[in-house]
């Protein structure tokens, strides 16, 4: 192993994210404003910050504009994430029944059509209690679905696509402020790249995880190593004295490269606040690469520069 | 693949019926085997190059192609049941043009006969003229009409336009006769001109949209009170790519009336005003 980087002040460990292979779908979702459509995808992504126990993750990916929406309003694209495509059907379905549906004005369209579909309005339409009317427009089938203050239009599928979830970076910082706002800057610079969503609050997390606990019924528990609380305590740490606030950032995107895009730009957010601004050391959870099949290398990242 | 022409020598004494006559079926056939090709004149059985100079070259079309010359409105079933391949009238067709076709393109440059895409399940029939009557239709006594693909009229259509018409896309760039959508079961038929009477007469579910003048509305049908913006939206985004008078229709606001209520009702009438 070879030496740690150190790049404006800050520490980036030789070490890498292990990520796993996931489901995800594509969801564009409109409504009469802009407004309205947030609500929608902000109940619709809500509990949705990991498959440990939400079922799925999900996030926004970004805001569309009435040009780039099927029917011409302002809308939202999120990202839906799932270990398996029959769990991510029954999240898409559920969701999309419970928060875009019942949110006033919005209809709801496919995000990706390749791939194997699953339902989107297909089976929601039953809520039309025969009402409903099916169309088909240019070879894609839609329902309409009469509600109280119109109708609600969902596109009949949507489709499934193989994607990577759980790639992750660890800023490891002198104190809350300096953790969070290293945080906020890396969410925002991997805001701006298509495919990926951060699906934690904020795009960020502190409960980082290990796998298993010593309690038989846990699959997961607190990544003691990381935490600043059990430096001196656990038999095992990565915390140096200096070290008192980690925060995670959990990248899932459609494409391996996607999340070593995300990566990338969030490192290089980072790197711009430096040590001066509090952060120490970025580093990055595995398993030792024996469980996900996708390993995104700090260094290699980062390439020969580093500096953004 | 191969493009056959097919140019008329002399006009027919009585109908001929080119079913089987498809870029499919001549593939892959000499030429003296498409003259050969039986075809049926009135009660008799005749060789294709009795009416047709046949010639062969190289098709641009991946499927084939099949390109017909001359006034060929006493031929008909052109385009039965195809499926593929692409087939072009330089000139008028007959009656059933396109009838049961379920994929493939024909492309008639002139005046089409009675019953043209009569229960047409898929692919592109376009029609620069006009078209008889019970065009999008069901073929006598059976039930179902039109029931999938693209039919695009530039003439004016004949009466019962689209009866029992169940799925696809039906568009009239002029005006449509009486009854037009009788008996719709679905699908989406759209009017550039002036309807006849008896619009929608029966029909059960599906839209029809009226680019051009409203039609007069049989009182077996209710005013929508809400505008389904949505629906709209992405169906007139659709029919707009044909252009014509329906390149202006996302931008226009609808009217839409609902029925018919001696039916299922829950088909709707669009007026774009």
């Amino acid at each position: 192993m070879s030496e740690p980087r150190v790049v404006n002040g800050v520490v980036i460990d030789d070490t890498f994210a292990e990520a796993f292979p996931m489901k995800a779908t594509r969801l564009i979702i409109t409504a009469h404003n802009l407004t309205w459509a947030r609500h929608a995808v902000a109940s619709a992504t809500g509990f949705a910050t990991s498959v440990i126990a939400c079922g799925c993750e999900a996030g926004i990916e970004r805001e569309l504009g009435p040009d780039e929406t099927p029917d011409g309003r302002p809308g939202l694209a999120i990202l839906i994430f799932s270990m398996s495509g029959k769990e991510l059907a029954k999240q898409v379905e559920r969701r999309v029944g419970q928060c875009v549906l019942t949110c006033p004005t919005t209809a709801v369209f496919a995000g990706i059509n390749e791939g194997e579909a699953i339902a989107l309005g297909k089976n929601l339409r039953f809520f039309g209690d025969g009402w409903q009317i099916s169309k088909l427009i240019n070879g894609v089938r839609y329902w309409r679905i009469p509600v109280m203050d119109g109708e609600f239009v969902a596109q009949e599928t949507t489709a499934v696509t193989k994607a990577v979830g759980g790639g992750n970076l660890l800023m490891l910082a002198t104190d809350t402020d300096a953790a969070l706002n290293a945080g906020e800057a890396a969410v925002q610079a991997m805001k701006q790249l298509p495919n990926v969503v951060m699906p934690f609050p904020g795009g960020v997390v502190r409960s980082g995880s290990k796998v298993g606990s010593k309690y038989a019924s846990l699959s997961a528990s607190t990544n003691d190593a990381f935490c600043p609380g059990l430096y001196g305590l656990a038999s095992k740490s990565e915390i140096t004295p200096e070290v008192r606030c980690v925060l995670e950032i959990v990248i899932d995107g459609l494409t391996e490269a996607d999340v070593g895009a995300a990566m990338r730009v969030g490192m290089q957010a980072c790197i711009a606040i430096g040590a001066a601004g509090g952060l120490r050391r970025l580093s990055a959870g595995n398993y030792g690469g024996k469980l996900g099949p996708y390993h995104f290398h700090l260094h290699k990242l980062l390439g020969d520069g580093g500096t953004p | 693949m191969t493009r056959v022409r097919l140019t008329l020598k002399q006009a027919a004494s009585l109908r001929v019926d080119l079913r089987g006559v498809t870029p499919a079926a001549l593939a892959g056939l000499a030429l003296a085997q498409i003259e050969r090709l039986p075809v049926t004149h009135g009660k008799q059985t005749l060789p294709l190059a009795e009416f047709f100079a046949v010639a062969c070259d190289d098709a641009p079309e991946p499927g084939g192609e099949l390109v017909f010359e001359g006034d060929l409105s006493r031929f008909d079933r052109i385009g039965w049941q195809l499926a593929g391949g692409r087939i072009v009238v330089a000139g008028p067709a007959g009656d059933y043009v396109g009838a049961c076709m379920s994929g493939g393109d024909v492309q008639v440059q002139g005046s089409a006969g009675l019953l043209a895409a009569c229960e047409m399940a898929g692919g592109t029939l376009a029609i620069a003229g006009d078209v008889g009557d019970h065009a999008a239709s069901s073929l006598p006594g059976s039930m179902d009409g039109m029931r999938g693909g693209t039919l695009i009229v530039r003439g004016r259509a004949g009466d019962r336009f689209a009866d029992r018409m169940r799925r696809g896309t039906a568009l009239v760039f002029g005006d449509a006769g009486d009854f037009l959508a009788s008996r719709l079961v679905a699908g989406t038929i759209v009017i550039g001109g002036r309807a006849g009477a008896h619009v929608g007469y029966g029909m059960r579910r599906g839209s029809v949209v009226f680019a051009g003048a409203a039609p007069h509305v049989a009182p077996t049908f209710v005013p929508a009170l809400v505008d389904a913006a949505v629906a709209w939206q992405l169906l007139a985004r659709d029919i707009a790519r044909h252009g014509g008078p329906f390149a202006g229709l996302p931008a226009r606001r609808i009217v839409r009336h609902l029925g018919d209520l001696s039916a299922d009702g829950r088909g709707e009438l669009i007026v774009a005003v």
